[in-house]
Parts: C-alpha cells; structure tokens; sequence
C-alpha cells in the first residue's frame, strides 16, 4: 500500500483520499491521528480505532445487529434535550481525559435518562447518531471502480457527467472491454470511463486510446486506482486537434552538440512529439473495436469523425445525462445506414435497505442513471 | 478465440452471429459444404468465407439479406440454447463491477445454468484469470462445458458437476469473488466462505427474485461474518424513437375548415347535380419533432441482487484455526 491512494471513511461517514507515504501520521482532524505504517501491509476491510491519540486497534466489523422488539412505543417520547445528563463540556473532558469513543458512547447513553423507554429501532438509531460523533473508528477502502466512483459521484457529480455507476458498468459490458481490445474512448468524465476501460482490459493485452478536451487530457480520476505501470503505459491520448492528418514537424537536433539543460529539455519534447505520433499512426490505421463516448461534444459529430476508424461488426455506445440529445443522435444514426439496431435506453437502479422486520427501497436515491444509446457499426454498405 | 479477441475477416470453421433481425439471430458455424437458408432465402457458408465481419449479406436468390456478426458474451445470450433463465445485462454490467472482476480474477460462480453468463465472466477474467462454475443438472453442465471447449474457453473455466448444497464447492482460499445464483443461497453460503483468498477482502454476489430469499440470504450472510451488506435492483429501461409531426390548434382550425369545405361543396353538387372543379389541394408538411417513448409492456424485475464483502482472516484469527487444525 506505499504510496498508494486510499479512501478513509471517517465516523462521520465523510471520505478523506489520502496517499499512503510510509513513515507519516495521517490526520483525521478532530476523530485523530494514525501512523501510515500501522495500516501498509494490512488487508483492507477492517476497521480502526484510533486510541491513546494516535496509536490503532483493529475493529471487528459486524453487518447488522439482530434487533428484538420489545414492545415499547413512541407513545411517552417527548422531545427533551434535558434528558441527556452529560453536557457538551462534560463529554469533551472525557475526550481530553483520553476515553475511548466507545466508553464515551456507553456514558452518553447511561446518562441519558429515558433511553430504556425506546423502542429498540430507534436505540439502535441513537446509538449510530452518537456513534458518528464520538466513536474514532476509521476504515481504510480500496480503490475501486466502484469506490472510486462513489467518492466522485456524491463529491461531484456534475464532473463525471452525472454517469451513475449501473450506465458506466453497462458500457463497459456491452462495448466488450476486455483484454486484447483496442477501443476509442471520448471521455469528458474526469477520466472516470477511461479508468473503467483501463481495468478491464488490464494493461500490455490492448490499446485505450482517449480522444480528449483541450490541448492536454484530464484524466484526473485514473490515478486514484493505483494502476500498476503496465495498466497506465495502456492510455494512449491525442487532443481533437492532433486527430486530423495535419503535419506538425518536429525540428530534430543533434543532440551532441546541446548544453546539458537544453538536452534535458529536448529529449522531453523529443519524447512527446513521438507519443504523439505514435498514438496518431495507431489511430489512423483505424481497426478499432469500439467507440465509447461520454463527451459534452455533439455525438453526431463524433460519429462522423471517429466512425471511420472501426472494424466492422464493432459496439459503439453513446452516454449522455439529458435524453434529446440521444434522441437525435439515434434518428442520425437511422438515416445513415451505417448503424446496425440504434437502440436507446436509460438505467433503473434502486437500493434497498434489508434488516429483520424493515425491508424496504431506499426513502432516498439518486434520480435518474442517465441515457445511453448503442448500435453495432457495419462496415460495408450495400 | 471468438469471445476473447475479434478477426476482421471470416474464416473456414468461425463462428458467426447472422443477425436478421433484433429478435432473430442464429449462431454459423462457417463450413464451405453448408447453406443456410431462412424466410429471406439461401445463404452459402461458401460465399460468407472471406467477407468481413458486420458484412451486409444479400441471399444467393437476393430476396433478402442477414447481417454478419462477430460474436461476443452479449450476442451469444441472444442465440444461446435457454436451457435456464438468462442474466439480462442491467444485472451482467453491474455485478462484474460491483465484485470488481477484471483481468486475473479467480471466480466461482454457481450454478452455470445455460452458461452464458459465465461467457460474460470468461471474456472479463480473461487472459490469466480463471472462472470455477458449478452445476448440478449433469445434462446442463454437459451442455456448457461442450461450448466453452468450441469457443476456446476451456483453460478459463473449469466446470464441473456438483450438488454444492450438499458437497460444497470443495474449493479453499482460491477466489476473489463468488456469484450465487442458487434457489437456496444460504445453504451454500458456508462453503463459499471457505473457497475465498482468507488473507484478502472478497466480494459475493447473491442472485434471487424473491424477497423472502433475499431475507435469508442476507441473515445467512450477517451469521457468516460478511459485511456491508448491501441490496440492488436494476434494469434497463427502452425507449422507443420515433419522428413525430407538430401539429398546432392552427392546424385543427383548418382541418375543421377542410372539411366543412368539403361538405358544402358536396351540398351544392348534389342541389346543381353537376361536379365542380376539384380545388386543388394545398397541404404542408408540418414539422417534424423527434421524441422517444418507453414501451407500452416493458421488463418490470428480473432479480434482486444482494452483494457483500468477505473479511480477511486476522493473523490471530489464523493462529487458532492453526490450533484447532493441530488437534484434529
């Protein structure tokens, strides 16, 4: 895990993204601190209780706790803050006295003094509530797909498009990204579909090569999946610019005859004209296996531009969060001829909450996964 | 090969999807002897040999034509013999992410059923993952394993023929991920525990329709130490495209008019009993809007999706399995 990204869900249920450095404390603000190298090594999945300021145990995780009710009711709650005995300075003197959050929470609930006149649920419920303000325990997540994309969805969702995790997994799916694939990727996602792409075909088996916005990528999501170098020498880009056949010569010189400084820099841009051209020959020698798009750009657009680059018989998938813009994209598509079945549909995913006795959909979800638009290309057109 | 990297070209011996239409396909084993013929006519194996794949193909008596498709997991559930229910790609797509499969993924998967989920499995493990599939109905598994060897996909999958309720898997700290798609998950829940990588975190995936299975499952799941438990439903919801005109109440203003028109006209004709000359008709095309609509019957549930994570064993937790092994 050095020097490694990882998520740290905090008792506030917050996300912090910290980069493993061995021999460093990571601060939590105000739930503590923890030596990185009491985590590297360690599995993940575990909890951690921070303890004695910064030194940690391992938490035994529990799923759910069995409730039994007791037949008690909400009939006698009343609203009364004067129920709870300890006050907000007692409670910090027991922070500064050093207890554990879990003492800490045993009192809150001893002192509070109608606590044994609730209903089961709603103690379970208390005891969470005090958990996420006074319990220390942190738990390390791995970088996945799906983490990632979850950190970045409720941080912000409009950067990724407002791709919800079911739509990117569907592209993935039925773009047929796997190992030996060689796919064209429009991503203005933050990179979020690209890292999708990048892991599924797992590194030297195939070629991702990303058409992006601006004169430089930004692809910033990629680097929070710890992709090994194999996975990362994978990514190929060209800017919109660097796609059409226009000659940029490059001015080579003789690099004996450069000063040290001057060399270093040379050879710098020596090295990204070649990426360049390499990922431009690559491109218009065209065979590609698939188009995947998450772009604010027209998608007829893109088709026309990038269409000509694929093998026939190949996925093309189009996302998009508002449905008209597919809705024209598809009749395009129609009248072309060049498309096999244009299909468009909009992802349906619902949570639910399942415990002993209170099974049921989430009372809040996110509105809509958004739209996707797929079509197989056919190259000959009789 | 076919599932794990594409040809440009046709090839003696290939396996080709003919896509008629979206609900008519049908799989080709390319062999120059062979025709095949549907309503739309006769197309010889012979002349498909050479063609590139998504070839528009016209009939040999040209009163029709199929398209020629490289197969892919996808294309292979439409053509696939149902010898079981078929996962629909809502839940395919988000259970391959959710159990975080990618190249080099061991899994289990239980039961095979038609196989055609674990074709979805092969081809995102492949090249050095490796997928263990169980099925108890000996013909199924048979069936299966028939077609992961014609499709190249025997050194990934190993299929065997099993009563996992009663025998287990038999497998120990092998797997990253486990997908159970088993009337009674709980009952094999145990040995699915036993069959994870125990010095790593795992992910599980139980597939039921029904709530009540789901109950058990996750209950089963919480006694067996799994975590963040977790329920999904998913589906993928069609909108039809359609190109519609745009009619205004001007419009209807003068269709009313139109007709009125007609009726006085018709009114004098017959009083005069003599036909008048015919006005010639004037009509706009209105413009058009496109639009998409759902479909009035659409897929309204395939399954519930329960996932949750397998804990790594803790070195004190190993010390006393170490020691109760020890006094077996």
């Amino acid at each position: 895990m050095d020097n490694q990204y990882v998520f740290i869900v905090l008792p506030s249920s917050n996300i912090k993204v910290v980069k493993l450095q061995k021999d460093t404390t990571v601060s939590l603000g105000k739930f503590g601190t923890f030596h990185t190298n009491d985590i590297i090594g360690k599995p993940f999945g575990h909890s951690y209780e921070i303890y004695d300021r910064d030194k940690i145990k391992v938490i035994r995780n529990v799923a759910f706790y069995e409730v039994d009710d007791s037949g008690a009711n909400n009939q006698e709650t009343i609203d009364d803050p004067s129920k709870q005995k300890l006050s907000y300075q007692d409670i910090e003197q027991l922070k500064k006295d050093g207890m554990e959050g879990q003492d800490i929470i045993k009192k809150v609930i001893e002192s509070h003094s109608s606590f044994d006149k609730k209903t089961e649920y709603s103690k379970a419920k208390y005891i969470k509530r005090k958990e996420s303000k006074f319990s220390r325990v942190f738990t390390p997540v791995r970088p996945t797909l799906y983490s990632v994309w979850e950190y970045f969805f409720a941080k912000n969702p409009s950067k990724i498009r407002d791709m919800r995790i079911d739509t990117l997994s569907q592209m993935l799916t039925i773009s047929n990204a796997r190992a030996y694939a060689k796919l064209l990727v429009v991503d203005d996602t933050q990179g979020l579909l690209i890292t999708g792409v990048m892991e599924r075909l797992g590194g030297s088996y195939g070629i991702v090569l990303g058409i992006h916005d601006g004169e430089y990528h930004n692809y910033d999501i990629v680097r929070y999946m710890n992709f090994s170098k194999k996975v990362n020498d994978s990514l190929m880009v060209l800017s919109w610019q660097q796609i059409f056949k226009e000659e940029s010569p490059f001015n080579y010189q003789d690099e004996s005859k450069l000063s040290q400084k001057d060399l270093k820099f040379y050879l710098r841009k020596k090295a990204n004209y070649e990426k360049v051209q390499e990922a431009r020959k690559i491109l218009w020698k065209g065979g590609f296996d698939g188009l995947l798009v998450a772009s604010q750009y027209q998608p007829e657009s893109i088709l026309d531009t990038l269409v000509p680059y694929l093998a026939g018989s190949r996925p093309i998938i189009i996302y998009h969060i508002n449905r008209e813009v597919l809705v024209n994209t598809c009749v395009h598509m129609r009248i072309s001829g060049k498309f096999l079945n244009p299909q468009l549909t909009e992802s349906w995913l619902r949570e639910y909450q399942v415990l002993p006795g209170r099974t049921h959909p989430s009372m809040s979800t996110s509105g809509g996964g958004g739209y996707l638009l797929q079509a197989t290309y056919t190259s000959t057109i009789t | 090969m076919y599932f794990l990297s594409y040809k440009t070209c046709i090839e003696e011996g290939d396996l080709v999807i003919a896509y008629i239409s979206r609900e008519n396909m049908t799989p080709l084993i390319m062999d120059p002897k062979l025709t095949y013929n549907n309503k739309f006519g006769t197309f010889r194996h012979s002349d498909m040999i050479g063609k590139e794949y998504g070839t528009k193909m016209p009939s040999h008596n040209g009163r029709g034509f199929m398209y020629l498709l490289h197969p892919t997991p996808e294309l292979w559930t439409h053509v696939v013999p149902h010898r079981t229910q078929i996962l629909y790609i809502a839940d395919i797509s988000f259970i391959t992410t959710y159990l975080d499969l990618k190249p080099g993924s061991i899994i289990l998967e239980s039961g095979t059923g038609s196989g055609s989920f674990s074709h979805s499995l092969a081809r995102n493990i492949a090249p050095n993952g490796h997928l263990y599939t169980f099925e108890y109905h000996e013909e199924r598994a048979k069936a299966a394993k028939q077609d992961f060897e014609r499709h190249g996909l025997s050194d990934l999958i190993t299929i065997e023929c099993r009563d996992v309720y009663k025998e287990g898997f038999g497998i120990t700290d092998l797997v990253h991920a486990v997908f159970l798609d088993l009337p009674a998950p709980w009952d094999a829940i145990a040995s699915a525990k036993a069959a994870f990588k125990q010095k790593r975190i795992g992910k599980i995936c139980c597939f039921s329709p029904c709530i009540e299975q789901v109950q058990r499952a996750c209950a089963s799941l919480n006694e067996h130490g799994f975590v963040e438990i977790k329920m999904f439903e998913c589906l993928i919801r069609n909108q039809e495209v359609h190109t519609i005109p745009v009619y205004t109440v001007k419009d209807a203003v003068s269709k009313i008019k139109v007709q009125q028109d007609k009726k006085r006209k018709r009114n004098e004709e017959e009083a005069s009993n003599s036909k008048a000359a015919k006005s010639p008709r004037i009509k706009q095309d209105p413009p058009n809007l496109y639009v998409s609509k759902t479909p009035t019957e659409a897929k309204g549930h395939t399954s519930y999706l329960t996932f949750a994570t397998f804990l790594p064993v803790l070195d004190d937790e190993i010390e006393i399995i170490d020691k109760v092994n020890e006094l077996d």
